[in-house]
């Protein structure tokens, strides 16, 4: 397939995934039942000291890979079992057909097993003339309906009761009704006789223990307990990533798993199985299969290894916004959501992943409820850009970012004369109501900003600062929105900071951030614009810099240190930059005790608080702009998922993605409404673009603000 | 403090949906099972089981007793009775040493489990199983270690969560005092 009919096929994927309404919907509710028993489940325990430990053992498997796998290998085999090592998925299926062959295998039971998912097993078993039968019930499902999962711990969550009240009516024959106990018994019927009629189980494992050369199974329904005792031969298909060193590791893992992946305390059955164990009167006949297929390349990536990490636990999938509006068979290959997109990468090829990794939104949820401390999004990025290397960008955002942003008088030059053209659509008004043709999808659902007549560079001369002694002096790092599309954000952060005394520069030679060219995959145009905004910035050295954008933020302090950190000369600018940049609500509380200064303000609005996902999980700030907006003498209410991503995601929701995006919005505006606020603030001017677009769409009387612009309007 | 242990460990229990149960002796026991099955009982091997001279006692009282020949009969078998080799009260879970065929047969198959656990030997969290888990581990050339929270489960259906999928759908755990003090008695 070439790369023009591959997006096709995904963005027809895309497209039939959100005319199916009742799959956002049990998503959604799935999610939100999810997050709150899985809070409850780790009351009491300390989530970041537990996901660092796991995080720290696993990184220690995977530095002395051979070393814990000869070790696991010896232990197993001294009890009995048989280890093979597949290099690749072929390799492993052709050992277990091979094996079924010589041994006279008619029938497989299978206990759910992520990496037989991965191989294809049951087709190559079925292929050779053996019957494979999943027998978690979720498998079962979907080995009837010839789906995929679409979930890595719920299968079937995106099927209704009744679509699997008809697959089982095809396999008993008459009408089954579509009740739950009902179907749940009717399986336990059905699959119950090919327990003991199986010759051969098959499983997976959650972690494999190399001091003891056992493997642990971690499941509910109890099939993977008879899977493992009724037939007379075992194969265990186990990642080699599911290696670890000791007992205790793997009860770090345990006590983790099935709280991170559904909220329970523990799974009905934890099974730990060593070696041939009794079977009818002899010794049963293990098989480990230990798969690489990948797995050793991806621990030699020093930009994706930490993917190895991973438990498995499909919490990535629940959080995720996406996820949520098109589910696994969409945002997913075989694994699925942003782990998915990772490990499609590395076991599936990049071709695989290309559309999966422009799908990510950036939000950063899935990192901050991963139980392995991966940093997925920085991951998914560092693909963007392979793929970005690989495929090209795509021609026009190529020339856009290379010939026209990286000159930043050519850039602005450019923002200048659309201000101009966009006259027309705008007639007038501050936002652009309908595009011509074409574009028009993109307005259809919120409405869009207009580019400023002047933007806030050419208004600083006249903004006037009256300060003596200021107690800093800072410069203001606007990005793009706030420089040409929200000027007057620029002036009501003047207005603020002179109220607490700081003056504010406005170092002209900045440019954009490059974040739009880096999260396209444009690593070079990143890298340039980078260092014009190290020296702009750095030039007068400021005490702190300023931002009022999230993005900008995290591109400062993160990504100027990472695109540079191999350049001795910028390495050093860029965690110069990184270490005085700060985000004005933040600036305000830790560095001003603005609580004190605005003790007399009198906000009284009744107003709710969404959290921008870069700032919230990227720069770790959300506590402040709260502090200051009831300081400041407003009544703070907290709408649902206060820190759900809006949609925005730059380009995501303008090019790449805009369906998925107005989805995500319409969610968010839906709990903004419901919590009975009158204006909803936030601290990114990208937020602010869609939110305030997808209000004034609906035509709902709600604000949208900015938070400093709401602490200018308290001090007027 | 075994009774708050005690406490904790019934209330996790119940939680996960297992029945929990004080049982003086092995009258009250058989009183107990003969009131919830009416068929064939698998009475797993067990060293504090035998003690108690349980199929005497049971089949003087009516019980269809098993003892040998699990794979066929496991297949008729309404229930499973066995013993735990400890507890631990975080979760409510009972660990079974299973390695000997006939213990997990006794606890997949049939309908109804029940585990008699000492409740002397119920510890306070997973952690402090891990000990136990490396004793087991150097005792036994091949192992087969349960840990059982509640019965079988599912929310593969719309997430409802339903009991009773492939395993037993009912875990009565009876709590019977000087039954053994060794959580390693196999
Ligand atoms: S990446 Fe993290 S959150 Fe996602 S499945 Fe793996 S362990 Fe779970």
């Amino acid at each position: 397939m070439n790369k023009q009919e591959r997006s096709r096929h995904y963005q027809d994927r895309v497209r039939k995934s959100l005319q199916k309404p009742h799959l956002q919907d049990t998503l959604h509710r799935f999610a939100d039942a999810y997050v709150a028993a899985r809070e409850a489940a780790f009351a009491g325990h300390d989530f970041e000291a537990l996901r660092v430990a796991i995080g720290e053992m696993k990184d220690q498997v995977r530095d002395n890979l051979s070393r814990y796998q000869a070790e696991f290998v010896a232990n197993a085999e001294a009890a009995g079992a048989t280890v093979f090592l597949a290099q690749n998925a072929s390799e492993a299926n052709a050992y277990i057909c091979n094996l079924a062959k010589e041994r006279g295998v008619k029938k497989v039971v299978k206990s759910k097993s992520m990496a037989s998912e991965e191989t294809h097993l049951n087709r190559a078993l079925n292929e050779a003339d053996i019957e494979t039968l999943e027998t978690d019930l979720g498998e079962w499902i979907l080995q009837l309906s010839g789906e995929r999962p679409s979930h890595m711990v719920m299968p079937a969550i995106h099927m209704l009761k009744e679509e699997v009240a008809e697959l089982f009516s095809e396999v008993t024959g008459k009408e089954e009704p579509a009740e739950i106990p009902h179907l749940v018994r009717l399986a336990r019927k059905q699959l119950r006789q090919a327990y003991l009629d199986a010759d051969m189980g098959i499983t997976g494992a959650n972690v494999a223990i190399a001091e003891t050369g056992g493997i642990a199974l971690v499941t509910n329904e109890g099939n993977a307990r008879l899977t493992t005792t009724l037939p007379k031969i075992h194969v265990a298909l186990v990642g080699l990533e599911k290696l670890v060193p000791t007992i205790e590791d793997a009860n770090r893992i345990i006590n983790v798993l099935p709280k991170n992946a559904t909220g329970q305390l523990i799974t009905s059955y934890i099974t730990w199985i060593r070696g041939a164990v009794p079977c009818a009167d002899e010794s049963k006949e293990l098989h480990i299969v230990l798969l690489d297929n990948g797995r050793t390349a991806l621990a030699e990536s020093p930009h994706c290894r930490d993917a190895l990490r991973c438990i498995k636990c499909g919490a990535c999938a629940n959080v995720c916004p996406v996820y949520q509006t098109v589910g696994g068979h969409v945002f997913g290959h075989v694994y699925i959501s942003a782990i998915g997109v990772i490990l499609t990468a590395f076991f599936h090829g990049l071709d695989n992943a290309a559309e999966l990794v422009r799908a990510c939104i950036g939000c950063r949820s899935c990192v901050a409820i991963c139980p392995s401390n991966i940093d997925l999004e920085s991951i998914i990025l560092h693909l963007r850009e392979v793929i970005g290397e690989e495929e090209g960008v795509g021609a026009g955002k190529s020339l856009v970012f290379k010939q026209v942003m990286r000159n930043r008088k050519l850039f602005h030059g450019m923002l200048r004369a659309a201000s101009l053209l966009q006259k027309p659509l705008t007639r007038g008004e501050r936002t652009i109501r309908h595009l011509p043709l074409f574009f028009s999808g993109l307005t259809d659902w919120r409405t869009l900003p207009a580019i400023a007549d002047k933007p806030l560079r050419d208004l600083w001369v006249n903004i006037p600062q009256k300060i003596d002694k200021p107690r800093y002096r800072v410069a203001f790092f606007a990005g793009c929105l706030n420089d040409f599309v929200y000027p007057e954000m620029g002036l009501d952060l003047v207005k603020v900071l002179n109220h607490l005394n700081v003056e504010v520069t406005f170092p002209m030679e900045q440019s954009c951030c490059g974040v739009p060219a880096l999260y396209s995959g444009d690593r070079g145009t990143a890298v340039a614009m980078a260092e014009q905004n190290l020296d702009a910035l750095l030039q007068d050295n400021p005490d702190y810099v300023i931002t009022s954008c999230p993005t900008c933020t995290m591109a400062l302090q993160r990504d100027f240190t990472d695109l540079l950190k191999d350049n001795p000369v910028w390495a050093e600018k860029a965690q110069r930059l990184a270490a005085i940049t700060l985000d004005v609500s933040r600036f305000i509380v830790d560095k001003l005790d603005g609580k004190a200064l605005f003790a007399d303000a009198s906000g009284g609005e009744k107003v709710t608080y969404h959290d921008s996902c870069h700032l919230k999980r990227g720069a770790g700030v959300w506590e402040q702009p709260r502090q200051l907006l009831s300081d400041s003498g407003h009544e703070l209410t907290e709408m649902a998922h206060s820190d759900r991503c809006c949609g925005f995601g730059g380009s995501y929701s303008f090019t790449s993605h805009p369906d998925i995006a107005r989805e995500i919005l319409g969610d968010k505006i839906q709990d903004i409404n419901a919590s009975g606020a009158s204006c909803v603030a936030m601290d990114c001017p990208g937020c602010l673009m869609q939110i305030r677009g997808g209000l004034e769409k609906q035509e709902i009387a709600v604000r949208a603000k900015h938070t400093i612009e709401l602490l200018a309007e308290t001090l007027s | 403090m075994p009774n708050q242990l005690v406490a904790q460990f019934t209330l996790a229990a119940e939680n996960v949906g297992a029945e929990v149960h004080a049982i003086a002796d092995q009258q009250e026991l058989t009183a107990y099972l003969g009131k919830r099955i009416d068929g064939p009982l698998l009475l797993a091997p067990c060293p504090s089981l035998e003690r108690l001279d349980l199929p005497q006692v049971m089949e003087q009282a009516g019980l269809n007793v098993v003892i040998d020949n699990f794979r066929e009969q496991g297949a008729v078998a309404v229930a499973g009775l066995t013993g735990a080799n400890f507890g631990i009260a975080a979760t409510g879970t009972v660990v079974l040493e299973s390695t000997a065929e006939a213990v997990r047969i006794a606890t997949t198959l049939p309908e109804k489990h029940f585990v008699l656990l000492d409740p002397q030997k119920i510890l306070e969290t997973a952690d402090q199983a891990v000990p136990l888990l490396h004793k087991f581990h150097q005792q036994l050339p091949q192992a087969y270690l349960a840990y059982i929270s509640g019965p079988s489960r599912t929310a593969d259906i719309e997430r409802v969560l339903t009991i009773g999928v492939h395993g037993p759908s009912e875990l009565h755990i009876l709590l019977m005092e000087g039954l053994s003090d060794d959580p390693m008695e196999r």
